[in-house]
């Protein structure tokens, strides 16, 4: 017990029994803990450490991209289209304000003095992002400032925390309303279409070509953007710029279009519309080039301001009263929409007679009346009625130069009764013959050409006629194919609807001795130190129309305009020798039940080696009366000022 | 026998011959590694001269240096001083803890610290030790007999004032260490393992009560958070995103001292205190980590040599406390840096910034000296 006396002994008589614990349990859990984190530690920093490494590094480099300038559009010779102009806006961040709430209260005030926005919405806006937790996101305030604004706000805001006036680029589009569908306009990404953009690289902000040229030819006017890689801390604040790299401009666009001309077809077709006998609503026209595909013009009346679409924030009267006019549809391009071709259609008919053999060129027939009264199907009597009554000896030139109706139903549906076959003892057969030459002519699908908005038109069959004519509000006999279905196919009506564009290629077709041609409005991408990138060239089938008959037909479409009986003769100049067939496609008003005319020409010149194609349509109007002589005035004009 | 002679002797250095050295130094390296480490994490937010009071490293060696006099002077000091007047600090503990939760609670909703002049003074610090020499003594005592059912509810009833008050903080991360303390210490006091198995599965029972009707709702997101981090990364994932990719970042070597993107960014939030082992991960990589769980291996590992080697019970209860406090700090430290464990705020031993934690190990460590220091007087009866 004396050893006790050196250590403490408690006055509480704590014993001092042999401690009799047993530690093992201690040690293992010190080892497995550790071994537990050691494993972790396995995990994340040697099988995983290269992931975190990068995802470090991503946490304080900073990529921003510096937008390249965008490439720019000019006619085929030269003249700017479009320019480039930055769009000023303000913004405002609510997280950067300052928080004393009267000093931001000052700078609403200042910004309402600048730019005219009233202090109280600004402070709205603010408390309603705040509210939503989403104070670290821009607030627009306005856009786009005037170039005086920009200027003022810019000076402002370096005592103005949490505001900034943002630059993003924008377009202006000289052409005005003559160029609208043709350039189409950039703006900012929509949802749908976010996704893809992201994919290929695009800033979120980046705006992108949405219509017409900027949107088809989008990667080449887009160039390549540049980067700011930066380090930044926690807060966002710089600390060392890492590697910049200056943006490429992108391409220009060298179009086909000849400014001077467009102008002058939209100015001639938009004065035209309206006239003592026909008040049109809408028009369009397609100059085209029969060797190259080219095309030095394609118009649509109405056209409608650039400016509306490109910035529509500020121009929303004007676009929804545009977006909500169905009579005109200003936002559609007539030239790529499709309306029944009327007898420009007989152009295809005469290739089936002539190549089928049911017509030759010695094939002619006796026209005494207006009206020839067929026995159809189940004795229907069909009364076949031409424009007027055309006199003897009507063969394929008179017929075309005529625009004899009852020649071309001889042609396609045949003269029941009269010993005259049609494509096919079978009127169906026949019907399915004549589409397959509508086909190779280009009809019933859209042409190619670098414009968006493009419609198929419609060559119709029985199979498709049995197809679509089922169902619901249809009568059993009216999925039948009649008799005179295939007449009315045979002169461009009835079901058949074709495009200003494609009656347009089929003319060039039949004057370059069978070329159907992919038309383009581009000719060339060129780079921004001049060199050309790449050429557009039009894509070249055969119709498969022997160069004969397509003489035949040609000399039938010069007669139309040199004969003064001819149903073309008012597109005649002396000046040109202009070779045209016209079109005058009835239809039935939807609204009143009156039946109302689409009028078409569609011609070239000069006739011995064409090198112009010139189309012209109106919604109202006959095609020898309205269409032919505005035709008539651009094949001189294009002479004139655009042949070089 | 030779030892015979150290009995004799009267002198203040008596026994400082069984001072245990592996013991010491292993703290002393991690107080090192801790500077080294606050440096680096400071070097940012800390722009001030090196000798001055206001830098973060000097502050911490004259912490460190209070520790280690206190440490000495608890070495010396005969533990059963301690283990005598435990009641009386067990006490002392349980009103700190009660008066910081009156007056501390007006500042923030978790404020654990007083401020006595320039120091914070966090009494959990001092209350996790004073429970553990009230545990000791209990067990130690006649009738403490941890297989007897009564006195383990006994035990526990001493236990739970703490660790209640300390989890009303609120600070759930001490709660678990105290908790960790108790069973270790009934664990090595002799408790029947069936009644451990039905108060363990009773708890269980209990967690969904506790979870709806006590855990804040802080400390439900932060577990939340443990699940799925990615869901709010800019919001109360953040801390424990930014841990994961520094550690991570850091791979076998690290990035080296001072060079760690995350922790000199300011990506790292706390980085000298609760989230000083992610700069260690980042810039000493999993090598550095390796090391410091070697210097704690080797400091529990003495830690439990002086539990084995005690004189008596209370000896051994009291080591047992301390190697387990040491043990679940460091690990609840490092889980929540690695992702283990909800975020609660636990410095890292002997390495994180801060004074009361360091001068309260310290003291620790001092108690396990105590211990060894005294251990053969009585083995020798």
């Amino acid at each position: 017990m004396s050893l006790l006396d050196e250590g403490y002994r408690s006055p509480a008589g704590q014993s001092r029994n042999r401690p009799h614990g047993n530690l093992v349990f201690l040690r293992v859990l010190v080892v497995v803990l550790f071994g537990v984190l050691g494993l972790r530690l396995v995990y994340m920093q040697i099988l995983n450490g290269a992931d975190y490494a990068r995802r470090s590094r991503e946490n304080h480099i900073v990529e921003q991209n510096i937008l390249p300038p965008r490439g720019l559009i000019a006619d085929r010779n030269g003249v700017p289209l479009v320019a480039n102009k930055p769009v000023y806006s303000a913004s405002i961040t609510p997280e950067l304000l300052p928080d004393d709430s009267a000093v931001r209260f000052k700078i609403y005030q200042k910004l309402e003095d600048l730019l005219g926005v009233p202090a109280v919405e600004i402070q709205v806006k603010v408390k309603d992002a705040e509210k939503a937790n989403q104070a670290g996101l821009e607030i627009k305030l306005k856009e786009p400032l005037t170039e005086q604004e920009a200027l003022t706000l810019d000076e402002a805001t370096t005592d103005m925390p949490g505001v900034k006036l943002n630059v993003t680029p924008g377009r202006e589009y000289l052409g005005g309303d003559a160029f609208a569908h043709i350039l189409g306009y950039i703006g900012a990404q929509r949802q749908e279409t976010r996704a893809k953009y992201a994919k290929a690289g695009y800033d979120l902000n980046e705006p992108v070509g949405i219509t017409g040229l900027e949107s088809i030819y989008e990667q080449d006017l887009r160039g390549q953007p540049g980067f700011d890689a930066s380090e930044q801390d926690a807060a966002g604040h710089l600390i060392s710029s890492l590697k910049t790299q200056a943006p490429v401009s992108g391409n220009s666009l060298q179009l086909a279009i000849d400014k001077g001309l467009q102008d002058y077809v939209y100015e001639l077709l938009s004065g035209s519309l309206d006239d003592a006998t026909w008040h049109a609503k809408t028009a369009a026209a397609v100059v085209m080039s029969p060797k190259t595909g080219e095309v030095y013009a394609i118009v649509s009346v109405p056209g409608y301001d650039p400016a509306i679409t490109a910035d529509p924030a500020n121009h929303q009267a004007e676009y929804q009263a545009l977006a909500n006019d169905h009579v005109r549809d200003p936002f559609l391009n007539h030239a790529l929409a499709p309306a029944a071709p009327g007898s420009t259609f007989k152009l295809v008919t005469a290739s089936a007679a002539l190549e089928t053999g049911n017509i030759t060129p010695s094939t002619s027939v006796d026209i005494p009346s207006a009206v020839l009264e067929i026995k159809g199907e189940n004795g229907v009597i069909y009364p076949l009625v031409d424009w007027r009554a055309q006199g003897p000896g009507i063969n394929i030139y008179k017929g075309i130069a005529y625009s004899s109706n009852i020649f071309f139903y001889m042609a396609s549906c045949g003269l029941l009764g009269y010993g005259r076959p049609g494509l096919s003892s079978d009127f169906g057969t026949g019907a399915v013959i004549l589409g397959n030459w509508a086909r190779k002519y280009g009809f019933g699908s859209a042409t190619g050409i670098d414009l968006d908005g493009e419609f198929d038109g419609l060559i119709p069959d029985p199979a498709w006629k049995k197809r679509t004519h089922t169902g619901p509000g249809f009568r059993p006999e009216d999925a039948d194919w009649y008799y005179s279905d295939t007449c009315f196919m045979g002169i461009g009506q009835g079901d058949v609807t074709a495009t200003p564009i494609q009656v347009a290629r089929m003319t060039a077709a039949v004057a370059n001795g069978g070329k159907l041609l992919t038309p383009h409005v581009a000719n060339a991408v060129v780079a921004p130190d001049g060199h050309v990138v790449r050429t557009i060239q039009t894509q070249s089938k055969d119709v498969g129309v022997s160069a004969e008959h397509l003489a035949e037909i040609r000399e039938g479409m010069h007669q139309s305009v040199d004969l003064a009986l001819g149903a073309g003769h008012n597109a005649f100049r002396s000046n040109v020798d202009i070779a045209g067939k016209t079109g005058t496609a009835e239809f039935t008003d939807p609204k009143t039940g009156k039946t109302l005319q689409h009028a078409w020409f569609t011609g070239f010149a000069p006739f011995n080696d064409p090198e112009v194609v010139v189309t012209v349509y109106y919604d109202l109007g006959i095609g020898g009366e309205k269409a032919a002589p505005i035709a008539s005035k651009i094949f001189d004009y294009f002479m004139k000022n655009v042949k070089h | 026998m030779s030892t015979l002679s150290y009995g004799r002797q009267r002198s203040v250095f008596r026994g400082w011959d069984r001072f245990d050295y592996a013991l010491f130094l292993p703290a002393l390296a991690l107080v090192v590694v801790g500077l080294l480490l606050i440096y680096s994490g400071s070097s940012r937010s800390y722009v001030g001269p090196v000798a001055s009071f206001s830098n973060p490293v000097a502050k911490q060696v004259v912490f460190a240096s209070a520790g280690i006099a206190a440490m000495l002077l608890v070495s010396k000091l005969d533990y059963h001083y301690l283990t005598h007047y435990a009641w009386v600090l067990y006490a002392l503990g349980l009103v700190s803890l009660v008066v910081i939760l009156v007056f501390g609670h007006s500042a923030f909703g978790s404020t654990r610290w007083f401020n006595v002049g320039p120091v914070q003074v966090q009494p959990s610090e001092f209350a996790k030790l004073a429970t553990i020499l009230a545990l000791a003594r209990f067990f130690s005592e006649h009738g403490g007999d941890a297989r007897d059912l009564r006195a383990l509810l006994l035990s526990l009833a001493i236990v739970a004032p703490t660790a209640g008050l300390v989890f009303v903080e609120p600070d759930l991360g001490t709660s678990v260490v105290i908790a960790s303390i108790w069973v270790g210490v009934v664990i090595v006091a002799g408790v029947n393992r069936g009644h451990l198995l039905v108060m363990g599965a009773l708890f269980v029972a209990a967690m969904p009560f506790l979870w709806t009707f006590f855990i804040a709702d802080y400390q439900v997101t932060r577990v939340a958070i443990l699940v799925d981090p990615e869901k709010d990364p800019l919001g109360d994932s953040y801390n424990v995103i930014q841990a994961k990719i520094a550690i991570g970042s850091g791979q076998l070597l690290g990035t080296g001292l001072t060079n760690g993107q995350q922790t000199q960014r300011g990506y790292l939030k706390v980085p000298t205190k609760d989230f000083i082992f992610s700069v260690l991960g980042e810039e000493l990589g999993f090598v550095g980590a390796m090391g410091l769980f070697t210097l704690f291996g080797i400091l529990l590992f003495r830690g439990i040599r002086a539990a084995q080697i005690a004189g008596d019970t209370a000896g051994q209860l009291v080591a047992v406390g301390i190697v387990v406090l040491i043990l679940m700090q460091t690990f609840i430290n490092v889980a929540v840096n690695v992702s283990l464990f909800p975020v609660t705020g636990i410095p890292l031993p002997f390495v994180s910034q801060g004074g009361s934690s360091m001068v309260t190990l310290f003291i620790g460590l001092g108690i396990l000296q105590s211990i060894v220091m005294r251990h053969r007087a009585y083995r020798q009866i």
